[in-house]
């Protein structure tokens, strides 16, 4: 086993781990709204939101990261230039992550002033990490930038999904940059986040998967490279095609000019198109290979993104997207309800799926089999379900009730969050998370205990 | 050219992807002289030296704020520098307390707590002023900044965050530039109850 | 747009895209069987697009402009999983001969 691929065990190992945290302080802040003095005066709502948020980014990078040092010294065929350095970042990526945690959870806030945001919090959705550890973040990525790059610089050879992820790094790296800036002006602060969240969470992260996830398929179901460029390709043009203006329906009520309203609309329309291909390819894949497949666990889970991401991002958004209608949704629990799905769709599902596939080879197993898997993944996916469900409901609720009749107030607020339909929607919400939470029990049993439960038919060559 | 040949969709991808950031970025351009202060869509930050409301523009079919009369904010009219301070505090109030993950702007945030772009102009300060003895809504909104677990709202109620007075009346000054921005209608029908059919 | 008008709308473009969805699998499932039953269920389930963009054009105060875009999508969600399956079918096919 490559040094690269055991530090990609590590990251994966971490993904999962930070998983657990984004899953637990989800079920905290689902428990505020049941509870609303639930640790009053101790731990406010806002905290257990960040660390719910956060960690949900945190999580899914290191995850993306794991499989790109999983699948980078099969691509060049050597290991990757400056691994010692990524070796040693892995571990004070770990440490600032708990750090930061500690800071959040002890510290809390500070004064209105920059030395809180360079030591305590930066008070900016998804990017509340302090500005020190914005650093360390953004460090990681250089040097996980320059392991891919430099590896091909030196390897003199680049392969097709080799050469996308490489380009890809310099929109990774540079985005992240917005990450750092407290511009007064929250018309133009929020112009630039959405382009960190928007255009680095839904297009570069994207980009990454694609890659990945065809990395993944032709290992798991032995697809030729030709094909699987072929079709990377083109979701590249679908995506970044109908993504980058799509960045528009997040421009319609920050104080942008109104020519937002019709573009953010019409690319957002666009955006379920290739969707629906990818969930036909989908079926393609499950039809001619599933018999073959010495990884089940890994081709399910690569399954539930395909539709996962239809429906969370196509069916879901969709609902929420055209102007007249966001203008009603935008902000409610509705919004969380999309939110949700996209990303369990998009990039959760990808990633525990990556995790199968290196344990598989990490653990010489000739085939993942055994039953708990077909436990978690039921209770994650009915349990995920169960939960954008319910938040469609308290949604919906909110857009009718606080927003089209209501009036968007202060008092149309609090009447609808007491609304029998939101609450009825936020109750069921915390059930279903427990469902969540219990999937992702059976999850780390699984990925910790799997070829030492099950029976292993043949062993390939043992990892070092 | 086949439709089934990768370097097709290679070219196709970079094509897609270079005009379509092109034509970001030329709207980005104009976006962001927009809503520059002082541009068409934000107004400068001496805004909270006058009166702010909220109404319907038949033109554009959505409201709009209107901007009235003088009417300082705590009494005292601020110059450019000083109005400039004040924002910049406010926001750093704002980032520093994490206000977002509880509350919204523009609807962006937590969803936890009432959405704050129009939180000026929310009719309920009128009833804050008589529960805080206030004599102006500023003044209602910066004593409730300051002790939130003072007064009593709802179940979810405001912890105190240990916010300044000077604190309080920076938030209270960005709060109200926030009101004056034209946010194309959102969010809608902000302090009309509208009966359904 | 009413309150009712708002939460219907939504609800039909939801169903839109969902019916296209349901549309694209049994196409697929169709084709891999080569069952008649589920390519004529394909069908049916293109019909209830159809009949939900009917609904949305007739019953729902969107733009013209937004109606026409949901039709035009209608019309590309109609080829999109014949399109993708020929371009796999082929692909697969011609890496196999040449393999």
């Amino acid at each position: 086993m490559s040094r690269s691929q055991l530090l990609a065990i590590k990251y994966l190992m971490a993904a999962i781990a930070f998983f657990g945290v984004m899953t637990l302080t989800g079920l905290l802040s689902a428990a505020y709204y049941v509870k609303p003095d639930l640790l009053f005066g101790l731990l406010h709502f806002n905290i257990a939101k960040i660390l719910h948020i956060d960690t949900l980014i945190i999580w899914l990078l290191m995850g993306f990261m794991g499989a790109v040092y999983w699948f980078l010294p099969e691509e060049f065929g050597r290991e990757p230039e400056g691994i010692w350095l990524a070796e040693l970042l892995f571990w004070v990526f770990c440490a600032a992550v708990l750090v930061v945690a500690l800071i959040f959870i002890f510290v809390q806030w500070g004064p209105g002033t920059e030395q809180t945001l360079w030591l305590f919090q930066q008070g900016r959705k998804y990017v509340e990490a302090p500005r020190w550890a914005a650093i360390g973040v953004a460090t990681v990525m250089l040097v996980f930038a320059w392991n891919i790059v430099g590896t091909a610089i030196k390897a003199q050879r680049i392969t097709g999904i080799m050469a996308i992820l490489s380009i890809n790094t310099v929109p990774l790296v540079l985005l992240y940059l917005v990450a750092f800036p407290a511009i007064s002006n929250m018309a133009v602060d929020l112009y630039w986040w959405w382009w960190l969240v928007h255009l680095w969470v839904e297009a570069t992260w994207e980009i990454l998967i694609g890659c990945i996830m065809a990395l993944a398929v032709m290992q798991l179901l032995g697809t030729s490279r030709k094909i699987v460029e072929g079709w990377l390709y083109i979701e590249v043009a679908l995506v970044l095609g109908t993504g980058i203006l799509g960045l528009g329906h997040h421009y319609f009520w920050i104080g942008t000019p109104d020519y937002w309203l019709g573009i953010g609309g019409f690319f957002s329309a666009l955006e379920p198109l290739p969707l629906l291909g990818m969930v036909v390819h989908a079926v393609y894949d499950a039809g001619t290979h599933r018999m073959q497949t010495t990884n089940k666990p890994a081709f399910y889970w690569t399954l539930a993104e395909a539709f996962g991401n239809f429906l969370g991002g196509g069916a879901f958004g969709f609902m929420i997207t055209l102007p007249q209608l966001n203008l009603f949704a935008h902000g409610t629990q509705w919004t969380v309800s999309h939110g949700h799905f996209a990303f369990w769709g998009a990039y959760a599902c990808g990633v525990i799926s990556i995790c199968y596939i290196a344990l598989q080879k990490f653990r010489a197993l000739a085939a993942v089999e055994g039953r708990l898997w077909i436990w978690s993944f039921a209770a994650l996916n009915f349990g995920l379900l169960g939960m954008v469900g319910s938040l469609l409901v308290s949604g919906m609720a909110q857009a009718f009730f606080e927003r089209a009749i209501g009036g968007s107030t202060l008092e149309a607020f609090v009447a609808t969050q007491e609304n029998p339909w939101f609450v009825l929607g936020m109750d069921a919400r915390l059930g279903f998370g427990l469902l969540f939470a219990a999937g992702y029990v059976a999850l780390v049993w699984d990925l910790a205990t799997l070829g030492r439960r099950a029976p292993v038919r043949a062993v390939a060559a043992p990892a070092e | 050219m086949r439709f089934d040949d990768p370097n097709f969709w290679r070219a196709g991808a970079i094509a897609t992807t270079v005009v379509m950031a092109v034509v970001l970025i030329f709207l980005t351009i104009d976006s962001l002289a927009a809503i520059t202060a002082g541009g068409s869509h934000v107004p400068p930050y001496t805004v909270i030296n006058q009166a702010i409301s909220y109404a319907h523009d038949s033109k554009r079919n959505h409201d709009m704020p209107v901007i009235g009369k003088d009417e300082p904010l705590f009494g005292r009219k601020v110059d450019a520098a000083e109005a400039e301070r004040l924002i910049d505090k406010g926001k750093l109030v704002i980032q520093s307390r994490a206000c977002i993950d509880c509350h919204t702007f523009m609807g962006n945030g937590a969803y936890y707590a009432p959405d704050l772009t129009k939180a000026w102009l929310d009719p309920a300060w009128d009833a804050w002023m008589a529960i805080t003895e206030a004599d102006s809504k500023e003044e209602a909104m910066a004593r409730f900044l300051m002790e939130p677990e003072k007064y009593a709202t709802w179940e979810r109620k405001m912890p105190n965050l240990s916010i300044s007075r000077d604190e309080a009346e920076a938030t209270v000054a960005y709060l109200k530039w926030l009101a004056s921005i034209d946010t194309n209608g959102f969010p809608i029908h902000f302090g009309r109850i509208t009966v359904g059919d | 747009m009413t309150p009712q008008a708002f939460l219907a709308t939504s609800g039909l473009l939801g169903l839109f895209v969902l019916a296209a969805g349901v549309y694209g699998v049994l196409y697929g499932m169709g084709r891999l069987r080569e069952s008649q039953r589920l390519m004529k269920a394909a069908t049916v389930a293109y019909a209830a697009l159809c009949g939900i963009v009917a609904a949305i054009v007739l019953a729902t105060p969107l733009g013209f402009g937004w109606k026409l875009l949901i039709g035009a999508s209608a019309a590309i969600y109609y080829a999109i999983p014949p399109i993708t399956w020929r371009h796999l079918h082929r692909t697969h096919r011609d890496r196999g001969a040449q393999a």
